[in-house]
């Protein structure tokens, strides 16, 4: 990073990565369009499209950084940035489609995202596993992390629910031979908590050092809990359950104010951010949190439908 | 935008460097000369900051004094290792003997802080059977402590300072966890961890003074490797930065640039206060306890400074060991170059240690025991380091160009106290009119055995870790200690187990001196565990009416 032409790069790395990440939350955050008649599957699916937009902005905002600080010293390094923006146009496209029925393209590209979280999570455990120490703390804190292909595979894996949500031929939509709300339910849920353990181990790493660094670990696993109940459970409102994830949905949008001001106490602040964005707290990862949620509400809804 | 902090004090009318805000103040308690305060303490480094501050909390009115100056970290430390000298205490010293120290930037520093100000902050506690070295390991003398309640004290200077550690040490009784995480490791590092793992023996990432993590105004680590030219980040747990605060905070007062020259005792054997110069006048300030906490050179000077009619050889001297058993660490090192660029200097420079010889008593021709540590030296020590080997000119720049690719390891061994190892006043006067300290150091045979079987060890790391051409440093030292031990016994130490003079009973001693043996740690968290002690200790005692 000591030429200007790395410094270069590196602006525009984090560029593209906030760009990607500005759009998916735009996207989060778009009603489906009114006057259509969306039924609940498709409308479902809308939210399970924008739920992996934003998870994949997320991704690509943060591999875009780590694998630019790597360097990209393997060529492979440049997929999983690829993938996620590709998941992000397609999420973006799927947001908006109003049709009943699943999208070849959209669905190569979830394909594709997904074997890349598999492919990433093996050279990721490579990395750690090489690293004198092996499976060690240590490694597991410093090495390759081995949440951030996981969640590349989790976006691609909602952007799939999505497209089988949509397509459904039968009244119930199913997914994995599963009612669809039941299925996306144990998926998010089960998302939630890996996301969760994720954020325990960086928090822990950063000695939960403020207090407010509990809350990533402590408010989405009751979530999960609750919607994971709500996907066995038999069909009904789920108050509890849909208050809890649209808080879970708050939550990333804070974390992302929290990693702000994280960033703001290393040294030399938000002037020596071209070093910060790297040392400090990861800006794009609190989001990923919110894009669950949103997917959890849609399974959610599926559910009280009876799906 | 300020003077130089050598030129006039900064702890002045009421008020003392804020260091965490640049050009900021905090208020400060002022105790006046003839106000006799319940502690005056001399030196304001690991033990007599940690003091200070304790003291202070606990209600007791406390002045600090320290020779040095009161450094704002975050405007006043340059990245200039020449600059950075002004840390050192660099003042006159006569070093002589078989195996004479190097004192200076390596063993002491000169400041508000004291050495902690360009310590390396490397933070491991002892061994617990080190504290009963003679009666369970043969060698050295007992400390007149139970490691148990060392451990706990340790706890708590590590919470204090937010040590950053490994989550699970590898050596030892069961410890705590860490308050922060370990910090990323170097590549100078993973040398080490590579050697060590090719040689089948455990390895750690160090438990450093050094936050991994922000800590309310100070910010973290930033990996720039200038720790031993102090660091312009705050990030180190410096005594500056922790204590020092904490103890303005508490009511002490800190009067920077103050050189005491005497403790005055009165015909009752108690100590009345102490002579200081300040602003280019003596002055006397009153105390009821004298604290002396200048490390294990000063201490033992200013000691045998203010003898009196009634005790001719020193003040705490009736035992004659005032200044005997002057013991240092062996700091010898194997370097070698590696095909990979290490860039060792990125970062504090020991990240990943082995205690492996401390705690494995078997293959050993010596006593006592050694770690070592991966190593980060800067440009200028680096050239000055090859220069000690002979280098110069062509050769020397030759060397100089392999420095990114440089990797070492450097032990911190314990060497054996010696009784005619010590401390004692020359005939030659400083810029204060006072005569200077001698120190007269030779290894003993069982270091030599120490050094050796660390060499030929870390020689066989290095190697299996993929090192070429390696060469040995041989001749460093580091930490100093031992001039005024404590023990049980009147006739054979200079303290209590309270730094309580066995003489002077309102005389304490609270720094690296009172050691009776070094270990093959780092000293500086068992020097403010003491201190700590010290203080419970203190207020136990008031608390019976016994001061
Ligand atoms: C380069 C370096 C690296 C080190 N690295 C480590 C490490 O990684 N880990 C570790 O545990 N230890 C390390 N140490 C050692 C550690 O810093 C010291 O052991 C520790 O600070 C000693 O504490 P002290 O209180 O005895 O003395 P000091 O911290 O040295 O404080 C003594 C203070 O007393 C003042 N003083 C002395 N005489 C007088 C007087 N007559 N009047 C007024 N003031 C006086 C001095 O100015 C000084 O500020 C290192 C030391 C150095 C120099
Ligand atoms: S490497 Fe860390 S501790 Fe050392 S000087 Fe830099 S910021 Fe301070």
């Amino acid at each position: 990073m000591g030429t200007h032409s790395g410094h270069g790069r590196l602006g525009a790395g984090v560029t593209a990565g906030v760009a990607g990440l500005a759009l998916a939350a735009w996207l989060s955050g778009r009603r489906a369009a009114r006057g259509t008649a969306s039924t609940e599957p498709v409308r479902a699916a809308r939210a399970c499209h924008r739920s992996s937009a934003l998870l994949a902005g997320s991704v690509l905002a943060d591999s875009a950084m780590e694998h630019e600080r790597g360097a990209y010293a393997n060529p492979a390094m440049y997929v999983p940035p690829l993938m996620a923006a590709l998941v992000l146009l397609a999420g973006a496209h799927g947001g908006g489609d109003a049709r009943p029925q699943r999208h070849r393209v959209r669905h190569a590209v979830y394909g594709g995202a997904m074997a890349t979280g598999v492919a990433g999570t093996g050279f990721h455990l490579y990395n750690i596993l090489k690293r004198p120490g092996r499976w060690s703390w240590h490694n597991l804190f410093h090495a390759a992390p081995l949440g951030a292909p996981m969640a590349l595979l989790l976006a691609g894996g909602l952007g799939l629910a999505a497209e089988r949500v949509r397509h459904g031929r039968t009244r119930v939509p199913r997914l994995l031979g599963r009612p669809a709300g039941q299925a996306l339910g144990l998926l998010v849920g089960a998302g939630l908590l890996g996301t969760t353990g994720e954020a325990a181990l960086l928090h822990f790493r950063g000695a939960f050092q403020h207090r407010a660094m509990v809350l990533p670990v402590s408010l989405p696993p009751l979530a999960a809990a609750a919607l994971l109940h709500a996907a066995v459970a038999p069909p009904t409102r789920r108050p509890l359950a849909r208050w809890l994830l649209r808080l879970v949905r708050l939550l990333g949008w804070l974390g992302m104010a929290f990693h702000t001001r994280g960033i703001a106490r290393r040294q030399g602040g938000w002037r020596n951010w071209s070093q910060n964005l790297f040392a400090g707290p990861p800006l794009p990862a609190p989001p990923s949190f919110s894009a669950l949620a949103v997917a959890g509400l849609a399974a959610l809804r599926l559910r009280e439908k009876r799906a | 935008m300020c003077a130089d902090a050598r030129e006039r004090p900064r702890g002045a009318h009421g008020r003392a460097p804020d260091v965490f805000r640049r050009g900021g103040w905090v208020p400060m308690r002022e105790y006046d000369d003839r106000d006799a305060v319940d502690f005056a303490i001399v030196g304001t480094g690991a033990g007599g900051a940690t003091l200070a501050c304790r003291l202070a909390e606990l209600g007791f009115r406390v002045v600090a004094f320290d020779a040095g100056a009161w450094w704002r970290p975050l405007e006043e430390f340059a990245s200039d290792e020449e600059h950075q000298a002004k840390l050192y205490w660099t003042d006159d010293r006569l070093c002589d003997g078989a195996d004479p120290v190097r004192l200076g930037s390596n063993n002491s520093g000169k400041a508000v802080g004291g050495s902690t100000v360009h310590f390396a902050m490397v933070s491991l506690r002892f061994r617990p059977e080190w504290f009963k070295a003679r009666s369970q390991l043969g060698y050295g003398a007992d400390w007149p402590l139970d490691w148990r309640e060392m451990w706990r004290y340790y706890a708590r200077v590590e919470r204090a300072l937010r040590i950053a550690g490994p989550v699970r040490y590898p050596w030892g009784p069961h410890r705590g966890r860490y308050p922060y995480r370990a910090h990323e490791l170097n590549e100078a590092a993973l040398v080490l961890a590579r050697g060590a793992e090719a040689l089948g023996i455990r390895w750690t990432p160090t438990p450093l003074a050094t936050l991994s993590a922000p800590r309310g105004p100070a910010h973290p680590c930033v990996y720039r490797g200038f720790c031993v030219s102090g660091c312009a980040t705050n990030a180190k747990q410096s005594a500056l930065v922790t204590w020092i605060p904490r103890a303005l905070a508490a009511g002490a007062e800190i009067r920077d640039l103050a050189m005491v020259g005497r403790v005055a005792v009165d015909g009752a054997d108690r100590a009345t206060g102490v002579e200081y110069l300040r602003e280019g006048r003596w002055r006397f300030q009153r105390a009821r306890n004298v604290v002396v906490a200048g490390y294990a050179v000063e201490t033992p000077r200013l000691l045998l400074l203010s003898a009196t009619g009634r005790h001719p050889q020193g003040l705490a001297n009736s035992s004659g060991l005032l200044g005997r058993y002057f013991t240092v660490h062996a700091n010898q090192a194997v370097w070698g170059t590696m095909d990979d660029e290490i860039r060792s200097y990125k970062g504090p420079p020991s990240l990943a240690i082995t205690e492996h010889w401390n705690y494995a008593d078997e293959g050993k021709d010596f006593f006592g025991g050694y770690c070592y540590m991966s190593q980060g030296p800067l440009p200028v020590v680096w050239a000055v380091t090859q220069g000690g080997r002979g280098l110069w000119g062509k050769p020397l720049r030759a060397e100089m160009q392999k420095y990114n690719h440089q990797a070492g390891l450097k032990i911190v061994g314990e060497t054996l106290p010696q009784a005619d190892n010590r401390v004692t006043l020359a005939d030659t006067k400083d810029a204060y009119g006072l005569p200077v300290a001698r120190v007269t150091h030779a290894y003993c045979d069982n270091d030599r055995r120490l050094i050796a079987h660390s060499m030929d060890f870390m020689s066989r790391a290095l190697a299996a870790a993929g090192a070429r051409d390696l060469w040995r440093e041989t001749d460093d030292t580091c930490h100093m200690a031992g001039t005024a031990r404590m023990g049980d016994d009147p006739h054979c130490s200079v303290v209590d187990a309270d730094c309580r003079s066995w003489d002077i009973r309102n005389l304490w001693i609270c720094d690296g001196s009172v050691f009776p043996t070094v270990g093959g740690v780092n000293p500086s968290l068992t020097i403010q565990a003491l201190a700590l002690r010290t203080a419970d200790r203190i207020a136990a005692l008031a608390g019976r009416g016994e001061l």
